[in-house]
């Protein structure tokens, strides 16, 4: 093993070059970046998803018993939480409150257009549209209003931000691998004459392949480790600057999570240096 | 019977014939010559024991063996015993005339602390133990031939397979090479060596094996390097 390892970094000091090492960083940077993207995109989807609340308009003039009838025919829908009643006076207070200095638009109005109504929450938020539905078939219900839409178009655009992730994820592993295979074709073309001693004095293609294994390996650590680092650090700075400047967007701030990425693209890296240097090596020992 | 060829023909995918239903056998501890024009199929022979070709047709028989059946992973393990040198030395000029001998038994996975006696011993059989520390660039033509004979030898294999080892050599040299080269035969090891060289062929008297264009034409126990037939048309009267 020793001899394995010694010549595996060997090989790899040797044929490694800054600009194959530079874009192999970049181009799991790039990829670190998607991951981050989508990592955020699904914290904020996640938080969206459980603060959402079904707002259920009721009838003018209903009675207290007929607002309380429709509380308990709220609650026994399956999937709903907490149903919370908002009378049109305290639906008035948030309106203001929300409007800030277009406050005066409600003075402009009279009267209190608001009806009655409850806030529903919903257990799982995948069901809040078959919940809405339902409850807006109750008697004396007008309406319902859960942001319908919103939560749709955010889920769709994280859909498709992974999508372009993906492909995008693809290209760049096929890149890192062909950069890593380069290096590795490299070592090749300068160890010809060896293998080809090692294989007519009895080495298995095993004991060929090990130090080509070893030297992928080498050059794929180096390189998502600098990016590993690199993305690390960019983030705890960007997430400082949009803390301060924008601290209602819910970003993940624990490092856990982005620890663990910056490890994957490690793991990725060390990964498709084997298996970029097994594949050419292979290919090699077949001609 | 250490070697038997039943019927070997191999034609090259180019469509030029290496061999041609060649029949023979060599017997343990043997030193034979393989002698022919360049082309008859010399280089052939030597490849089909290493297993480097397979033949196309027949089959050769390694103790017994079929040794046209193994499977890729066996072939490492037959390379072992059957070593072949060369006219181009074929040594790392990056490594000591001592770790080019090592090498060989160092892919061989053999544990380093038997190496280096086994290595000590071969490059005493050479004549080369004081340069064991110097580069193959520091050394003669005859000297590196040593090492690569040396390289072959440390595992002490079977078979020791020479491809025109003097070929780049003069002749006191390749004198040198011949004696290293009977010694190790005279240990037990079958040498089959492929040469142009006629003194030394006719010099030693062992057995000749010619070909041409991929046929065996002649099978001498104590032959010459030109056939009867051929010296007879060439001798005057």
């Amino acid at each position: 093993m020793r001899y394995f390892l010694a010549e595996g970094w060997k090989s790899a000091k040797r044929n490694v070059s800054l600009i194959s090492l530079g874009t192999m960083v970049v181009a799991i940077f790039v990829l670190g970046i998607f991951g981050l993207v989508l990592m955020n995109l699904s914290n904020i989807n996640d938080q969206l998803r459980s603060g959402i609340e079904i707002r259920v308009y009721v009838e003018d003039n209903l009675t207290r018993q007929g607002l309380q009838d429709l509380k308990q025919k709220i609650e026994g829908v399956d999937g709903v939480g907490q149903v919370k009643y908002v009378s049109k006076d305290e639906g008035l207070g948030s309106l203001t409150r929300q409007l800030g200095d277009k406050a005066g638009l409600v003075d402009i109005l009279g009267e209190n257009p608001l009806p009655d109504a409850f806030d529903v929450r919903v257990l799982n938020p995948d069901t809040t549209s078959d919940i809405a539905s339902i409850i807006s078939g109750l008697p004396h219900v007008i309406g319902v209003n859960y942001g319908q839409g919103f939560t749709e178009n955010f889920v769709a655009a994280t859909r498709f931000i992974a999508v372009i992730g993906l492909v995008l994820a693809v290209i760049l592993v096929g890149a890192v691998v062909f950069i890593v295979g380069n290096t590795v074709r490299l070592s090749l073309v300068s160890r010809a004459r060896e293998i080809e001693v090692m294989k007519l004095v009895g080495a298995t293609d095993w004991f060929i392949m090990w130090p080509f294994l070893i030297e992928g390996m080498i050059v794929g650590f180096i390189g998502s480790s600098v990016s590993g680092l690199c993305l690390y650090a960019s983030y705890r700075a960007c997430i400082g600057r949009l803390g301060s400047v924008a601290p209602f967007i819910p970003l993940i701030v624990e490092t856990g999570p982005v620890v663990r990425l910056c490890v994957s693209l490690i793991l990725l890296g060390v990964l498709m240096g084997v298996l970029a240097g097994g594949v050419f090596i292979r290919k090699y020992l077949e001609t | 019977m250490l070697i038997r060829f039943y019927d070997v023909t191999k034609v090259y995918p180019s469509g030029a014939t290496g061999l041609f239903s060649v029949n023979t056998f060599i017997r343990q501890g043997e030193f034979v010559f393989l002698v022919g024009p360049s082309g008859a199929g010399k280089t052939t022979f030597l490849k089909l024991l290493t297993r480097e070709l397979i033949p196309t047709r027949g089959q050769v028989l390694l103790k017994g063996r079929n040794i046209t059946r193994l499977r890729p992973n066996e072939v490492p393990y037959l390379r072992r015993s059957v070593r072949m040198i060369f006219q181009d030395y074929k040594l790392l000029p990056n490594k000591t005339v001592r770790d080019n001998v090592a090498f060989a038994l160092l892919v061989t996975e053999k544990p380093r602390k038997q190496i280096l006696p086994l290595v000590k011993e071969a490059l005493q059989l050479v004549g080369l133990e004081s340069k064991a520390m110097m580069h193959p660039g520091e050394l003669s033509g005859g000297e590196q031939q040593r090492v690569s004979i040396a390289r072959a030898i440390v595992g002490n294999p079977t078979i020791l397979l020479a491809d025109e080892p003097t070929g780049n050599l003069d002749m006191e040299t390749s004198w040198d090479i011949m004696e290293v080269l009977l010694r190790i035969n005279k240990r037990g090891t079958t040498v089959i060596m492929s040469t142009h060289n006629a003194l030394i062929v006719d010099g030693l008297r062992r057995r000749v094996i010619e070909l041409d264009k991929g046929r065996i034409i002649r099978d001498d126990e104590r032959g010459i390097y030109e056939g009867e037939a051929e010296r007879d048309a060439v001798l005057p009267g």
